[in-house]
């Protein structure tokens, strides 16, 4: 298992934002649904390292996160995609791409190949020598993945990775995730349940911090069989889990 | 453990400096050439020029006074500069939002922020040390003795790594787009003001504010008769160094102090310090801010130790070296004009054919005449740590005056316009009031002024001579009446009278209406 999280809980003063979360996840893409403040943002933040659990024990890649040796290890392996994407409108694709292969510790022997091959596979070959602050949202974007990607990571985490992405862009990302699944435990946290459906083997629902589904996109699908709100199958299964988990 | 492990475990290590090295060369190139300094170059340059050169020009080719302006000038501009560069490059992260991207990857943060640190504080020393050369070759280029001195570059040099250091530091702990201005205006405050202006430095009020980086540049040949001691550039640097690594030390803490601040608080520092990059690296943390400190602290009692040197610096007793106090060798540069030598120390060999040309008619006006001075002769312009008057010597006679007389023509003058008939008149004047009152050269008060008699012989002699007397309009009708009266008679017979009653008129016995 790249990802076993055991009753994580993680507090911001008097919120409580992830409340007691139970997660296993071994390679594929695992999709992480929920509404505006259900905690997958937060969840995701631990799981990237960033923040540390307030209770609750975590393990990526086979090791602990919490001590200085191992998160390193973890580190060198992550790819992560925040919410917000922030970059340095100064640096080229390239630079960018290549200053997080830096951080991340890549042999630097490796790092242009790399570089190259990240930015080719989210289609910004020809924008590679542009500064970022000449790119639309979308390329800034795919920009943001190439980034978390040329590291080759043993566990990718995206939040929100197709906003502002166009349709065309939106499948090619998904054939990405695909791919990217195949070696690799992926986590993409979306409101966009069409991507869950595409893309995902694994999917896990949260609302006001809790895990309230966690299954196959069938099997969500299969929830929302009857009178559900929603006008694709997956929407309905979603909104189905919801109202159950509210009543 | 096989022979042949032990080998191959060196080189693993060696490989994986190499690589880390190799990485962190390539992060600073990045840093390097996407910094925010170079857009702010040519501003910097502009103020360089107006303020910082433009000052030097108007200070004689001397070294010691030019370099003066490195830690009185340049640093103002560049305080504000470096401070608010650095605020800039260092709120990045937090600017940018990039702070969960950048805390996702394995190097530490205190290694990714020293490289851009790096990269900033690269570009601000290539452009202070480009200022430096600037006034120096321009110096060389006029400068008739002497060479650079280098203590004023390393304080300027820690004072813009210092500033840097606490702009950085203001960016990385309160990241937002007015960290900068904010920063760049607290040092122009900081410097205008000065610790030294804010404090003043009086035997009551302590010697702390010495560690300011303005200097005291007290006369005009600061190091040329006596050496400066590097007593209180020492101790400026320590001081300014000791804040610095402080500072890098506290970096290390950057994410935690940023996570404890987030959670309002209310996250025990303890947990917060649990996610630190190491122990090793806390540690290392720990000794840099306790060397820093204490560097600081010494420099700041050290500073509260200093005293007036006799050469009219400053020196620390437990950094003063004896070697310091002794004088600068140097052959004077002699000229003589009508038969009447004029010495100047080599530094101000640039105004020596001026002064024997201004000295020489005077000079025969009185030649021959009782205490009349065979010859000038410059001398220090601080003698015991007080200011040395002008006067004629005994055995033999001989004028000596201080370099300040350097004055309108090539001194300190502000952006005044050059003024050379007032400055040779100054130096007409410093003679014939020395001769008049029969004074010898002596370290202490300004002497007592002229007489009326001895004014007006003086204003009639200046006049002889083609001058204009400098107490032209201000003195009474009958010492005026009376110069006019003895300018018009014969030089001879100025000589005669002055022969005959050169004692009385030096002993203040004669008065205007005597005057023929």
């Amino acid at each position: 298992m790249n990802v076993e999280i055991s009753g994580v809980t993680r507090r911001f003063g008097r919120n409580l934002a992830v409340a007691g979360v139970d997660v296993e996840t071994g390679p594929g893409v695992f999709g992480l649904l929920g509404p505006n403040g259900a905690g997958k943002t937060t969840l995701l933040r631990m799981m990237a390292t960033v923040i540390t659990p307030s209770a609750g024990t975590l393990r990526l890649l086979g090791r602990d996160p919490g001590s200085c040796g191992p998160r390193r290890e973890i580190r060198r392996r992550l790819g992560y995609l925040p919410q917000n994407l922030g970059y340095y409108p100064g640096f080229t694709v390239e630079e960018f791409v290549q200053y997080f292969a830096l951080l991340k510790e890549m042999p630097p022997a490796r790092i242009p190949a790399a570089v190259a091959a990240a930015v080719e596979r989210v289609d910004l070959g020809g924008k590679a020598r542009a500064k970022l602050r000449s790119l639309s949202g979308g390329m800034l974007r795919r920009a943001g993945i190439a980034q978390a990607i040329v590291n080759e990571p043993g566990l990718l985490l995206l939040d929100e990775p197709t906003a502002g992405l166009d349709p065309e862009q939106r499948v090619a990302f998904r054939d990405l995730l695909r791919d990217l699944g195949q070696r690799a435990t992926v986590v993409v946290s979306t409101h966009l349940v069409e991507d869950v459906a595409a893309a995902c083997t694994e999917v896990a629902l949260m609302d006001a911090g809790k895990i309230v589904f966690h299954g196959t996109p069938a099997e969500l699908t299969a929830r929302g069989e009857g009178a559900a709100a929603g006008d694709a199958p997956l929407e309905r299964g979603y909104s189905a889990v919801l109202a159950e988990s509210r009543s | 453990m096989t022979a042949a492990g032990i080998p191959l475990r060196t080189g693993r290590a060696t490989a994986r400096r190499m690589a880390c090295l190799a990485a962190a060369g390539r992060l600073l190139r990045l840093e390097f050439k996407r910094n925010a300094v170079p857009y702010v170059l040519p501003l910097l340059a502009a103020v360089f020029f107006f303020n910082t050169v433009r000052t030097a020009d108007g200070f004689p080719p001397v070294w010691t006074l030019r370099a003066s302006v490195i830690t009185d000038h340049m640093l103002f501009e560049f305080s504000a500069f470096a401070g608010g560069l650095a605020a800039w490059v260092g709120s990045r992260e937090g600017r940018r939002k990039t702070i969960d991207l950048v805390a996702a990857t394995p190097r530490a943060a205190w290694a990714r922020l020293s490289v851009t640190l790096a990269g900033t504080l690269s570009w601000l020393l290539l452009a202070f040390l480009a200022g430096v050369a600037v006034l120096y070759i321009q110096t060389a280029l006029q400068a008739t003795w002497g060479g650079p001195p280098l203590w004023p570059v390393f304080v300027g040099t820690a004072a813009v790594i210092v500033v840097a250091m606490i702009g950085f530091t203001c960016g990385v702990f309160f990241p937002g787009r007015f960290t900068a201005p904010l920063v760049a205006t607290g040092a122009l405050v900081l410097y205008q003001t000065g610790l030294r202006q804010a404090l003043g430095v009086t035997a009551s009020s302590g010697t702390h504010a010495l560690l300011s980086p303005a200097s005291a540049q007290s006369s005009v040949d600061t190091g040329v008769y006596h050496h400066v001691a590097p007593d209180l550039s020492i101790t400026q640097v320590m001081f300014m160094g000791g804040i610095a690594v402080a500072l890098f030390g506290v970096l290390s803490l950057a994410p935690e102090l940023r996570q404890l601040a987030s959670s309002g608080g209310r996250t025990l520092l303890r947990a917060a310090l649990a996610g630190a990059d190491g122990r090793l690296l806390r540690a290392v943390a720990v000794i840099l801010v306790a060397c820093g400190v204490a560097a600081s602290w010494t420099a700041f009692a050290l500073a509260g130790t200093a005293k007036p040197d006799a050469a009219g610096g400053w020196e620390i007793p437990a950094l003063h070296s004896a070697a310091s106090d002794r004088p600068v060798p140097a052959i004077s540069a002699c000229r003589s004009s009508s038969g009447f030598g004029v010495c100047v120390h080599p530094a101000f060999g640039f105004y020596l054919n001026d002064l024997a040309a201004a000295l020489g008619p005077v000079a025969a006006e009185i030649a021959g005449l009782p205490g009349a001075p065979a010859g000038a002769k410059e001398v220090a312009s601080v003698n015991g740590g007080q200011d040395v008057q002008s006067g004629i010597s005994v055995n033999p006679p001989v004028f000596e005056f201080t370099a300040e007389h350097v004055g309108s023509m090539f001194g300190q003058f502000y952006g005044s316009q050059r003024d050379p008939v007032g400055w040779r008149e100054g130096f007409q004047q410093g003679l014939l009031d020395a001769f008049l009152t029969g004074r010898p050269p002596h370290a202490g008060p300004v002497p007592i002024l002229l007489g009326p008699a001895q004014q007006a012989v003086e204003d009639a002699l200046l006049t002889a001579v083609g001058s204009q007397p400098l107490s032209a309009g201000v003195t009474s009708a009958g010492v005026s009446a009376a110069a006019q009266r003895f300018a018009t008679l014969s030089a001879g017979a100025r000589r005669a009278w002055l022969a005959a009653h050169l004692a009385a008129l030096r002993a203040g016995k004669i008065t205007p209406a005597q005057i023929p």
